[in-house]
């Protein structure tokens, strides 16, 4: 069997070219503190995937510029190794993988989504590699006693209960009925069990409860029900395609909807996008650069959005904002733990107390952040077809008054 | 025979060492050893028995769900190790964790093997682009379907236990390099032994004229149904070890992720040639070492570089690199060549 030589041949190849083709990073070279990220460059997390990359990328920059990361006396500079998970987690889990085992990262960051973070999670603990995440918001990902893995962001559950308590408020202290339709996705699975949540609190009354597609770009068979139903609140999270479809949607059929509750508006350019379509809609935010929270580096949200307006064209959305602050954090983190032990650095996280332009930082011992509450914002449009983003709740922060109500598209 | 015994062997031990050779690349390295696995039994129809399934993902998928759940169930209350609010933490004990992987496995191999039996009494009746189809509908109705089941995490997912605190940080990797590889070693041994009975040749017999086949007297569909059971048996078990791998199981992003390992395993067995033995392990295994050099050198392109990948394959090897092979060297392959008529074919052209 003469095959067999070829085969043999075969397989020394790919020896030699796997043997040659280790690269070893320390996780500290030079002046360099090297950071991996899987990031969804491509996929059904595209754009929020770059979202977040430059989110990254403009507090690298901006660290690195302000005199960088102080360590033993000696200043470090950020770098990140970027791979495309191509928001699949199972990509996302090798990725994990190939960072530390090949590449030699030593801390992380991490991907955009609860899904991808659920994926990549079991693989930092298992190296004991510091995780500093900021897009994972799923509620599970805090009961599973992860000791590296540390979020800058409030929890999913939190996200939208808040609207079912101001709709019961505007409904004179009466329970409701709600609508809702969610994402087959972690993230807004939670999100839904929180809403579930509030609607119990309040002795509302789900009507509609609707699961789904990935890859989401038609909601109608949802919608008509809702037509049908008349609820005094539609519930809708699905990433950016979720709230973009169902924005269209709801326009294109004229959905008369008392009160519309969403995710990922901004980080869909809703107002931009749909324009005066979107008015009235209620989002779901982590931060809103109108709030007062400040800090060294970037000063505070306006002039981060400023900023960021400048460097990448458009406002950012809070995907990008609490993605630069996962690096404010670690780099308070690395200067507390004054080394560059895992171990170290790790306690050193899970001591954060700290406050930066994107809200204050502070982590329960499941890691997620306890120290800042949600926002929500309304898109309100002037007469002239421009579209903004207006906090009104919680009221400490409001900037405008809830408009409640939707006007029936008969009357706009 | 001798010299086969050496290859076997040469490969058993690379097998053996390569996690300790390249420990950086254990997880690439098991990737591959399920690959090989999926590739292999997606031959066993789609190469010996002509009929183009992309119903294998569906046992796949199964597997993983299987073994997952048989692992944590053995222990906990599964509905709440899935619930996501849930406040309590499960953590496995060792003896808990392997023996769960264990009994999860096997049940990860036997339930896709009888589901296998059954809806291929249904399906295996079809033939052609009908077939085809059909299957391509079963793994897509099983992403939906499981995503919609609360047990199993539905839309949040599944995360798999999280590897015990035994041995040392490597531990995890090679854990699961050498179980992989085990299956890969289990499932090649008992491909290569089936293909050495009547049971291949009547296969090919179905591959070459079904109606012919039934004529001559075999009960084609005990044949087709037997070897899909097969390769459902070996797509279970690989599923259930990737499953750990992975650590979260998404319903269509991981388990029945038929939009990817659907088509690699079609891919693979095809870039390596169809209807051989070595060809699907040849095809996954260049597969894998392209794929992955795209993504390291490619970051970007790298799906446009597979799509030219496989455009290349389409048109300089449409019958795989065992078929281009066996092409150029007939007498390497035990065939027999009539120089003369070599030659005279030559001059034709």
């Amino acid at each position: 069997m003469k095959i067999n030589k070829l085969i043999l041949s075969f397989i020394s190849a790919v020896a030699i070219l796997l043997s040659t083709s280790v690269v070893s990073f320390a996780k500290v070279v030079g002046d360099k503190i090297v950071l991996g990220a899987a990031i969804s460059l491509t996929g059904k997390y595209s754009s929020n995937g770059v979202h977040t990359q430059n989110g990254y990328n403009m507090a690298v920059d901006r660290i690195n510029s302000m005199g960088g990361v102080k360590v033993g006396g000696k200043t470090y500079k950020f770098e990140i190794i970027y791979y495309d998970d191509e928001s699949n987690p199972k990509r996302a889990a090798q990725l994990a993988e190939r960072l530390i085992s090949q590449d030699g990262v030593e801390f992380m960051l991490g991907p955009y989504s609860s899904g991808l973070t659920k994926a990549i999670a079991p693989v930092t603990e298992k190296y004991g590699v510091p995780m500093v995440e900021a897009n994972g918001a799923s509620r599970s990902l805090f009961t599973k006693g992860y000791k590296y893995l540390f979020a800058v962001l409030a929890p999913a559950n939190l996200y939208l209960d808040v609207a079912i308590d101001l709709a019961v408020e505007k409904n004179n202290g009466k329970p409701v009925t709600v609508a809702m339709a969610f994402e087959q996705d972690a993230f807004s699975q939670d999100v839904r069990l929180g809403v579930l949540d509030a609607i119990e609190r309040t002795g509302s009354k789900k009507v509609i409860d609707d699961k789904l597609p990935k890859e989401l770009n038609d909601m109608a068979a949802t919608l008509v029900k809702v037509k049908q139903m008349k609820p005094d609140v539609l519930v809708v999270s699905g990433h950016t395609k979720g709230a973009l479809t169902a924005i269209r949607q709801i326009a294109e059929m004229k959905v008369d909807v008392p009160m519309l509750a969403m995710t990922h508006c901004d980080a869909a350019k809703l107002s931009k996008q749909h324009g005066k379509n979107s008015q009235y809609a209620l989002c779901a935010s982590q931060w809103h650069k109108t709030l007062t929270y400040k800090d060294n580096f970037f000063k505070d949200g306006m002039k981060y959005a400023a900023d960021f307006q400048k460097e990448f064209g458009y406002d950012p959305p809070y995907q990008s904002a609490e993605s630069s602050a996962a690096l404010l954090v670690f780099k308070d983190a690395f200067e507390r733990a004054n080394s560059f032990d895992k171990k170290k650095v790790r306690d050193a996280l899970a001591a954060t107390n700290m406050q930066t332009f994107y809200g204050n930082i502070k982590f329960a011992p499941g890691g997620q952040n306890v120290d800042k509450p949600m926002v929500l914002f309304q898109v309100m449009c002037d007469g002239s077809g421009k579209c903004e983003n207006k906090v009104v709740a919680p009221t400490k922060w409001a900037s405008a008054k809830l408009i409640h109500p939707i006007p029936k598209w008969s009357e706009r | 025979m001798n010299k086969n015994a050496i290859i076997y062997g040469v490969i058993l031990v690379f097998g053996l060492v390569a996690p300790f050779v390249f420990p950086a690349f254990k997880v690439q390295l098991s990737i591959l050893c399920v690959l090989i696995i999926l590739a292999t039994t997606w031959n066993i129809q789609g190469g010996e028995m002509g009929y183009n399934t992309f119903g294998n993902i569906l046992f796949y998928g199964l597997g993983m769900y299987l073994c997952a759940s048989v692992q944590v169930g053995m222990f906990f209350p599964l509905a709440e190790w899935t619930e996501s609010g849930g406040e309590k933490t499960f953590v496995h004990t060792p003896t808990q964790f392997f023996q769960g992987m264990a009994a999860g496995l096997v049940v990860a191999a036997v339930v896709p093997t009888l589901i296998a039996g059954i809806i291929g009494y249904a399906i295996l009746g079809l033939r052609g682009h009908y077939f085809a189809i059909c299957t391509l509908g079963l793994g897509v109705a099983a992403g939906e379907i499981s995503g919609g089941i609360e047990i199993i995490g539905a839309g949040q997912g599944f995360t798999t236990p999280p590897f015990p605190n035994v041995g040392g940080l490597e531990a995890r990797g090679e854990f699961f390099y050498f179980l992989s590889f085990g299956a890969l070693v289990l499932t090649f041994l008992a491909v290569r032994a089936i293909y050495s009975t009547r049971f291949k040749l009547i296969l090919n017999a179905i591959r070459d004229n079904e109606d012919k086949a039934e004529a001559m007297g075999i009960e084609t569909m005990k044949y087709k149904i037997i070897g899909w059971m097969v390769s459902a048996f070996f797509c279970g078990l690989a599923g259930g070890i990737m499953g750990g791998l992975v650590g979260y199981i998404d319903s269509t992003d991981v388990a029945f992720d038929g939009r990817e390992m659907g088509v690699f395993m079609v891919l693979m067995a095809i870039l390596g040639g169809k209807g051989t033995l070595w060809g699907p392990v040849i095809g996954a295994t260049v597969f894998h070492i392209f794929k992955e050099g795209f993504w390291t050198f490619f970051l970007g392109w790298q799906y446009v570089a597979l799509g030219v990948l496989i455009v290349v394959i389409v048109i300089y090897f449409p019958e795989g690199i065992m078929g281009w092979l066996r092409e150029k060297y007939p007498e390497r392959f035990g065939e027999v060549v009539d120089e003369a008529d070599r030659k005279a074919q030559v001059e034709l052209k």
